[in-house]
């Protein structure tokens, strides 16, 4: 892994145009055991590491060519923080509102509906900017990580698609023009190496890179800068009506996540890293009711808890401490 | 952008400002506040990625502090509860007996004390300070200080690839075990005898249970503080009710934790299993755990709090009241905090910010409740941390109470003098030294 000095780029006004467009959101959620009700909050808000890859590789990026970076992400007030801790970096910032500013919680799914008029949304918010010549992306972007919205921007630009990467530099081509070298990893600790063409979008892993820091001057120079937000484009990604699917709802289930390999020498402690082993955990909450009584009371218990009842007039069962509670 | 610092390396040229405020804790956070109302340039540094992010706390925070400072600001704080029932409890292994006040004055403005999250209190706090003109610098460590050629402090280096920021006065809120006042020399080597641990557990419990369980109504919450519950460790604990969760914990000595080999989440362990607060607790799962120093040497262990172009509030000038009746630390924050802010302004207007200009903050907390309580209660941590407060008290009143209401028939009741003295004797102690301890705690909190 390399680090960047603590630097800002300093953008040429004509200079190529890279893009990084960042998923920011809370990096830490809570998820209800039971239903699996994902909790955010927004004071976890952060950018996800392959995020911070991403931009990381922007700002190099942009620097290789005395180019302009422009961090774009989709998403509520809550992200604006993080934007501006961009912009100390010395990127132009945006933030592309979606669905209802009012409820924080529900962008992220929203966004995952509909993949392709996020990436619509997104060209268009980029469109006073220019034609991008590279746009970057976390290999877990803004659509849960599926990787389909990479693809989706590749096409509405029309520019060449690289996904996954571990390595990304700038080269010249044969013919003289600026292009990409990048590398992928294949099965078998095999990589592939690939010449990207320009325009291109490229999304990466959360590995190789660190994202730099922003110097004092940048950092104090952002702090409570305002955000510029594309409020008149939340129209262009509205999904719609001409498809939806229908059939049974099918329970989230997310990615395998690649972690990164144990330095260990030695096998063992591999082995325990990996597996967690030793290494304190939080009990789950294990639910096993004795009777149907019990159950219905851990139910009841349950929808309380979480409005569906009133709280007030429900008595609380007081089941029998076990294991599990024990912290 | 680059320059020599004052340290003769060459980086990047300083930033100059009217004042620098290191920590956006409460006391950080009023210091800057104080300082963007006067119209100052003030900077204020947060290691964490806001301010709030890196605080550990479990209590109480007594808001009349912030009556001058933020007027209605019971209408905005991010509170939990209003304290309206106040418990101390001394226990035993079995046993337990709770002196139990509860008033509803406390549940209605201007309000007494509130349970609050640091991470929303903090920020809420240091947001009072940026709307005044303040600017706050996250995720940047103020590494250390910047003196000039006569050795007065002009500013600190920060780890954002070394930069300075310059002021004439630095003000240190950077929390217990402050770096910067020992750099400074205002502050020894830390004396583990000065310091507690406090290590506290978050427990999820919905809004209903904690209600019915504590009596209470919704907003309303409740303080119990508890003494007899840390095994033979000089300490006490306690246990408070947020919105949805509760803090449960322990405050025990350092070097008598560290003598005993007892680990301290195993104290917290024995209080969620003591029979009087098990059933208040049930069903409750762990959302958070966290420990943190406490500086609770008191009046008698503070250090100097100015140098020339250097103040210390907050924990870092060891401002928290640990006198057993009273337990607070956030007001005494926000109003070290606020007094060095306005010093500061003083000694700005007059040109002059050597410790002989900055003077007037030690006189201003002399005057106010943060030197003069500590002042008043010197005494009282000695008391509280007793060898017979600690380990004796707690089960002799608890066997004094159980002996005054266990029904005896068809022995007649025993004399409250004769119970008295059969107990004291059967915990150790003389009549003499609970008459002396009395009229000793008399004099302390009289």
């Amino acid at each position: 892994m390399t680090t960047a000095p603590t630097t800002e780029v300093h953008p040429a006004p004509d200079g190529p145009l890279v893009v990084a467009c960042l998923r920011i959101g809370d990096l830490r959620p809570t998820v209800d055991p039971l239903d699996g009700t994902v909790t955010r909050d927004r004071l976890g808000v952060g950018l996800s590491p392959a995020d911070a890859a991403a931009l990381e590789h922007a700002l190099r990026l942009a620097e290789a060519w005395s180019g302009r970076v422009v961090a774009v992400c989709v998403g509520p007030e809550s992200v604006e923080p993080v934007l501006r801790d961009v912009a100390a970096l010395g990127a132009t910032v945006m933030r592309v509102p979606l669905g209802d500013e009012g409820d924080g919680h529900r962008y992220v799914g929203e966004l995952a509906e509909d993949e392709h008029g996020l990436a619509r949304t997104l060209v268009a918010a980029l469109a006073p900017f220019g034609a991008p010549d590279v746009v970057l992306c976390g290999d877990r972007s803004v659509d849960r990580g599926t990787g389909a919205l990479p693809a989706y921007l590749a096409h509405e630009l029309g520019a060449a698609q690289a996904l996954g990467l571990v390595v990304l530099g700038p080269v010249t081509d044969s013919a003289g023009r600026q292009a990409l070298l990048a590398e992928r990893r294949l099965d078998a600790g095999w990589r592939e190496r690939l010449n990207v063409p320009l325009p291109a979008v490229c999304s990466v892993e959360g590995a190789g890179v660190r994202l730099r820091r922003a110097s004092l001057a940048g950092a104090l120079a952002a702090e409570g800068e305002p955000v510029p937000v594309a409020r008149s484009l939340a129209v262009v990604a509205a999904p719609g009506p001409g498809s939806f699917h229908a059939g049974a709802p099918q329970p989230f289930r997310p990615r395998t996540r690649v972690l990164p390999a144990p330095h260990d020498d030695d096998p063992r402690l591999r082995l325990l890293t990996l597996t967690g082993a030793l290494v304190a955990h939080e009990p789950p909450t294990v639910v096993e009711p004795a009777d149907a009584a019990e159950a219905a009371d851990v139910l009841l218990a349950f929808l309380a808890r979480h409005g569906y009842l009133d709280d007030t007039r429900v008595t609380i069962p007081e089941r029998a401490a076990t294991e599990d509670d024990a912290p | 952008m680059s320059g020599t610092t004052t340290n003769g390396t060459t980086g990047p040229e300083p930033l100059e400002f009217d004042a620098v405020v290191v920590g956006a804790g409460p006391a950080g956070a009023s210091a800057a506040l104080a300082l963007a109302r006067a119209g100052r340039r003030v900077v204020l540094v947060e290691r964490g990625p806001f301010p709030g992010a890196k605080n550990v706390y479990g209590g109480v925070v007594y808001g009349r502090v912030l009556d001058d400072i933020v007027p209605g600001w019971w209408d905005e704080v991010p509170v939990e509860r209003w304290i309206v029932r106040r418990s101390t409890m001394m226990m035993t292994g079995t046993q337990s007996l709770s002196v139990d006040f509860r008033t509803d004055a406390w549940g209605s403005a201007p309000y007494n004390g509130m349970t609050t999250l640091r991470c929303h209190f903090d920020a809420w706090l240091a947001g009072k300070a940026t709307d005044a003109g303040a600017r706050l610098l996250t995720s940047t460590v103020a590494t250390g200080l910047v003196r000039d050629g006569d050795g007065r402090v002009v500013g600190v280096r920060t780890d954002r690839d070394g930069a300075e920021l310059h002021a004439p006065v630095v003000i240190a809120c950077d929390g217990v075990n402050s770096f910067l006042a020992k750099e400074a020399g205002l502050l020894a080597r830390a004396e583990a005898s000065h310091h507690t641990l406090g290590v506290k557990e978050v427990l999820d419990l919905p809004p209903g249970a904690i209600n019915e369980r504590f009596a209470v109504q919704d907003h309303e919450g409740v303080d119990v503080e508890i003494l007899g519950c840390t095994r033979e460790i000089p300490g006490g604990g306690f246990l408070y009710t947020n919105a949805d969760s509760v803090s449960i914990g322990v405050v025990v000595s350092l070097p008598e934790l560290a003598a005993s080999g007892v680990r301290p989440e195993a104290l917290i362990a024995d209080l969620k299993a003591h029979p009087s607060i098990a059933p208040l607790l049930r069903g409750a799962s762990l959302r958070e755990y966290a420990a943190h120093l406490i500086p609770e040497g008191g009046y008698d262990t503070m250090p100097a709090l100015a140098a020339d172009g250097l103040l210390i509030a907050g924990d870092a000038g060891a401002m928290t009241l640990a006198a057993g009746l009273w337990l607070e630390g956030v007001n005494f924050a926000i109003g070290s905090g606020y007094a060095a802010g306005r010093a500061t302004d003083r000694a700005l207007s007059r040109g002059d910010c050597s410790a002989a200009g900055l003077a007037s903050y030690r006189a201003d907390l002399e005057a106010q409740f943060v030197l003069a309580d500590h002042k008043r209660l010197r005494k009282a941590p000695s008391l509280v941390l007793s060898e017979r407060v600690q380990q004796h008290y707690p089960g002799l009143l608890c066997d004094l109470a159980e002996g005054m209401f266990t029904v005896t028939n068809p022995t007649p009741k025993p004399g409250g003098l004769k119970l008295t003295r059969t107990v004291a004797a059967r915990h150790g102690v003389k009549l003499r030294q609970l008459a002396g301890d009395t009229l000793r705690g008399l004099r302390i909190f009289g």
